[in-house]
């Protein structure tokens, strides 16, 4: 294994990073697959999750299955698979053997794929981890979000914070590849707090940690909260302080940020993740799934009885489709590729988008040289710690 | 029509002491609307108009109205309060006889109410002065009664009072418009003379003349002459505002209409002309009007480069229905390609500046207003300057002038000292005090023009707690000792941020201003340092620091579309900033100058 220390202080090890070069008109080798069910709706959530509609999860296995089969081969091969929600584990140990044994059947399913599960801490079950196990998730993502009831309150997670140390323990027995994500800047939260919580993360001793701050979005009780003044946001200098001390504690000890929000141990980053980045194709399947496959982007209808009459009746849930030119999809590509620690490489970014990044976005990059937020040294284009920060604004110049 | 039947009128007032309101009354009372077709301030029409509840055009309308057994024709012509519209209230009083001269009871006298009443003695018109609102409980009758009659002359039981909101007293201001105001002279079967006092444009009529004719008669398919352009057109329809556009096909002297003719454009037209018949032609023009002349003029610039021909079609389009302001091609380092905009007063500038962004769809950015300066150069050459980017090189100049202005505060006693004291900071010279009644002032003073249009407006009421009004005039130039004020954001100078300051004044100014702006002016993703130099001395710094997070991280999965659209949405840049160099300056910045002294 070759290491190197980048000019960002940061250690990143070449051997895993992207998977092989990837060509947006090859054929996926990642596939998502999204379960939208949920014990309740938290309040902060906007993704395609749906509470209290257990009556449909087994008409909505049929039909993802069917979706699955308009697109699929018996044993595709991919690279990656991943679950996600919603609440994957949230159906009954029955419901997911019966989906995990489908995605056997469409996919083949091989130590060497990566297969996540996403997962709520207080679903799982001795039986369910065995469930996951024996059919090929070699990888678990749990939800843990905060170990603070309060704060677990003020996002209104149900689950109490003991579960998630009772999880990963019935989790340890069958994997070695764990991950907690976790969300920092939550009204009310102490720095310490935050500390702390990241502090209980590490002595659970994941694989991998994905932490995110806090986003209102539009749309959501917490979002109306904060428009009637309800919920106040936390502080920016607060919520940057969170930021900093996530990448300084979590570039130590082995530890190694790969991505704005991920940090991984013992080589263990995302695979499927380093595909969306690299802008690379990806098969989508369930309710609001994205997928991108021959240079067209598209989106799964949200609604859970609309996606299921449709697939039902021999018609795509598509809602959404694009194809971008071939201008606009190199800058998709660089604004995914900077969102890594590697950045962008200039070698590959031309044979991958067919454009050079100092024609596309020549002028920012120097800017942000100058002001350093990013790292220029003449091969690649990275962010800086302090260009972490505001990653948003710069790729806003560069989009 | 004989003219001993036909009554025509305007109502004046200070802004906002009910005209609108009280026209709607004598329209619904006379029966010219039904309740039905009533809303409030029937009258003004344009969308501005409604919602600021202002009024900025004079409209006309006819109204019949029978009094003990007898026929009436009225021609009421309501008109705008706010001192950028006076000429408009100039032009419609030289179509009238009379005027009511309205007084709201809760607020007394007020700057415009004098300044208006003394364009009406200055027509010869016969006033009638009325005290409104007479329903509101904070109405003071008795002592707003004594008030009019010691500040113009008025025997106090001449002076009637009235709701414009609940009707009452309108029928005894009807019968006095009647019994007070002479009928119009002039000669039915003479040669037409008609005197044009407004124009506007509708988008599928063409240009629509208001006349008010002093002698003979016009009708449908006369062949008429104007007299000062010469032009010639004939008549396609003559009609009447009851309220709305009626035709009548023949009008004749004394009464006032509109005519529509192929006219296409409104500066073929020129107010204050004389329509006459080209077959029989009067010799002698009626006396015209002065053409209003701009007094502040500021940059109107598109926030996108690209916009340019957009913007000059909109302002095109506006100065279609607004003669009165003035538009030239400029153009600016940083603010690239624009126009020199000339208005009568500060709430013309932002009410042009909104219609364009309303009507017209163009998102701008707005320069500071600045006056017309002239500055006399070492080699005797005299140049005008109306935008502080246009001072040439100190060592050229050798001295400045500037328009000065006689301002009328009338303000209540109380706050003489503070007003005298704003006064004396804005360089005023304190000319007069009149005492109204015992308890209101009128205090004069003259002032460089530019200080009047920096905040003294807002000041005032600020010291008088809103009961302080004002008006002026332009009485000429004097030497001033002068100096450009320039402002360097992140070590580059941005002319558009630029000021024309009084020496003694500068180094304050400048201090104040980019405390201001550092305000005004959201953080970067890096520090950015705002200067002011005079003569390219550093006179003032701040630094608004580097902004520390904005990163929302979350990728929302694989959907990355939606995370392109975000970031794209927000490289888009928002509305009514302009970027100078990295920095974007929000619209607000460039008006910051107006309001430096506010802390
Ligand atoms: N209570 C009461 N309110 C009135 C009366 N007359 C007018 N108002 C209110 O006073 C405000 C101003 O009335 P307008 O009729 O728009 O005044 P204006 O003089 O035409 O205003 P400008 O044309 O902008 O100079 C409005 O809110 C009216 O509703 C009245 O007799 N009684
Ligand atoms: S568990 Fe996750 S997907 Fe479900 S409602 Fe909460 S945040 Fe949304
Ligand atoms: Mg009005």
């Amino acid at each position: 294994m070759t290491q190197r220390s980048d000019a960002t202080g940061f250690v990143t090890d070449e051997s895993d990073s992207v998977p092989s070069a990837p060509f947006f008109w090859a054929r996926p080798r990642a596939a998502y697959i999204h379960i939208p069910f949920c014990a309740h709706k938290c309040g902060y959530c906007d993704f395609a999750s749906v509470a209290g509609q257990d009556d449909a999860i087994d008409r909505f296995l049929s039909a993802l299955d069917r979706e699955m089969a308009s697109q699929l081969t018996p044993g595709t091969v991919v690279d990656t698979i991943f679950v996600g929600g919603g609440t994957p584990t949230y159906v009954s140990a029955k419901q997911l053997d019966r989906y995990l044994d489908r995605l056997n059947h469409w996919f083949q399913v091989s130590p060497d794929v990566e297969f996540t599960v996403e997962s709520n801490p207080n679903t799982l079950t001795a039986e369910k981890v065995a469930i996951l196990a024996n059919h090929g998730v070699n990888r678990v993502s749990l939800g843990a979000q905060s170990f603070r009831p309060h704060l677990l309150k003020q996002l209104e997670r149900n689950h109490d914070p003991a579960s998630v140390g009772r999880a990963i323990d019935l989790l340890r027995k069958r994997f070695d590849n764990i991950s907690i994500d976790l969300i920092f800047g939550i009204p009310g939260q102490t720095q310490k707090e935050w500390e702390e919580d990241l502090e209980t993360s590490l002595s659970l001793e994941p694989n991998h940690i994905s932490a995110y701050g806090l986003t209102y979005e539009k749309g959501t009780p917490l979002w109306k909260q904060r428009k009637l003044g309800i919920v106040e946001p936390i502080d920016e200098n607060i919520e940057a302080t969170m930021y900093e001390h996530l990448m300084d504690r979590l570039n130590l000890n082995g530890w190694e940020q790969y991505e704005i929000s991920n940090f991984a141990r013992g080589r263990k980053k995302c695979r499927h993740n380093l595909y969306y980045w690299a802008n690379a194709p990806y098969y989508g399947f369930g309710t609001g799934a994205a997928a991108f496959q021959n240079n067209r982007r598209t989106l799964n209808l949200r609604p859970l009885i609309t996606y299921m009459e449709r697939v039902e009746s021999g018609e795509s849930p598509i809602c959404q489709s694009e194809v971008l030119e071939s201008e606009s999809r190199a800058r998709e590509t660089a604004i995914l590729n900077l969102r890594r620690t590697e950045g962008i490489s200039r070698v590959n970014f031309i044979e991958t988008t067919g454009h050079r990044i100092d024609d596309l976005a020549g002028d920012p990059i120097r800017q942000f040289v100058e002001h350093g937020l990013l790292i220029d040294d003449g091969e690649t284009i990275c962010f800086s710690r302090a260009g972490f920060l505001l990653a948003d604004g710069i790729l806003a110049r560069i989009v | 029509m004989r003219t001993e039947q036909i009554r025509n009128f305007s109502i004046i007032a200070h802004i906002d002491h009910g005209k609108s309101t009280l026209a709607d009354q004598i329209l619904l009372k006379t029966g010219a609307i039904t309740q039905r077709e009533f809303r409030s301030q029937v009258l003004d029409d344009m969308d501005l108009e409604r919602e600021r509840g202002i009024t900025i055009k004079a409209r006309a309308v006819a109204i019949s109205f029978n009094l003990d057994g007898n026929e009436y024709e009225l021609n009421l012509i309501d008109t705008p309060g706010h001192v950028d519209f006076n000429y408009e209230v100039s032009r419609s009083l030289a179509a009238c006889e009379g005027a009511l001269l309205l007084v709201d009871s809760t607020q007394g006298v007020q700057a415009q109410t004098v300044a208006n009443a003394y364009l009406a003695m200055e027509g010869d018109l016969t006033m009638i002065p009325v005290l409104n609102k007479i329903d509101m409980p904070a109405s003071r009758v008795e002592t707003v009664r004594e008030e009019v009659s010691n500040t113009f002359g008025f025997t106090e039981d001449e002076i009637l009072s009235a709701s414009g909101k609940t009707g009452d007293g309108v029928d005894q201001i009807l019968r006095a418009i009647i019994e007070k105001i002479p009928s119009p002279p002039g000669n039915p079967d003479g040669q037409l003379r008609a005197l044009i006092f407004d124009s506007h444009v509708d988008e599928y009529r063409g240009v629509i003349i208001y006349f008010r004719i002093f002698d003979g008669t016009i009708r449908n398919n006369d062949r008429i002459k104007m007299l000062r352009s010469g032009r010639m057109y004939e008549t396609l329809e003559i009609g009447q505002f009851r309220p709305t556009r009626k035709s009548c096909g023949e009008l004749s002297a004394g009464q006032v209409g509109y005519l529509i003719s192929n006219i296409k454009e409104l500066k073929d037209v020129h107010i204050g002309d004389t329509i006459t018949l080209a077959a029989d032609p009067a010799q002698e023009p009626l006396p015209g009007y002065k053409e209003p002349k701009p007094m502040v003029y500021c940059g109107i610039f598109p926030t996108d480069n690209a916009e340019f021909e957009n913007l000059r079609q909109a302002l095109e389009k506006l100065s279609l229905n607004d003669s009165s302001f003035t538009y030239e091609p400029d153009s600016n380092e940083g603010l690239g390609f624009g126009f020199l905009c000339g208005f009568l007063g500060l709430l013309h500038m932002e009410i042009i500046g909104q219609r364009l962004e309303r009507e017209q769809d163009v998102d701008i950015v707005q320069t500071a207003p600045s006056v017309k300066y002239e500055v006399v150069l070492q080699n005797r050459e005299t140049i005008t300057i109306n935008s502080p980017d246009k001072v040439p090189d100190p060592s050229t100049i050798d001295f400045w002038r500037e328009p000065i202005a006689k301002v009328s505060f009338i303000i209540p006693t109380e706050s003489i000292g503070g007003v005298m004291k704003l006064c004396q900071d804005r360089r005023g010279t304190y000319i007069r005090t009149e005492y109204l009644s015992k308890d209101r002032t009128i205090l004069v003073y003259e002032m460089p023009l530019a200080e009047v249009i920096i905040d003294v407006y807002d000041k005032l009421k600020s010291l008088t707690r809103g009961y302080g009004t004002m008006d002026f005039e332009i009485i000429g130039y004097r030497e001033g000792d002068l100096v450009k004020l320039d402002v360097l954001v992140a070590g580059d100078k941005v002319d558009a941020l630029s000021t024309i300051a009084p020496r003694e004044f500068a180094m304050t100014r400048g201090r104040k201003l980019v405390a201001k702006l550092k305000k005004e002016i959201s953080r970067h993703m890096f520090p950015v340092a705002l200067q002011a130099a005079i003569g390219g001395k550093i006179v003032a710094r701040e630094t608004i620091p580097a902004m520390r997070k904005n990163v929302t991280a979350k990728c929302y999965g694989g959907d990355i579309t939606r995370k392109r659209k975000l970031l794209e949405k927000q490289k888009e840049g928002k509305k009514r900033m302009k970027q100078f160099g990295q920095v974007e300056i929000p619209q607000k910045a460039f008006l910051a100058i107006l309001s430096v002294d506010e802390e």
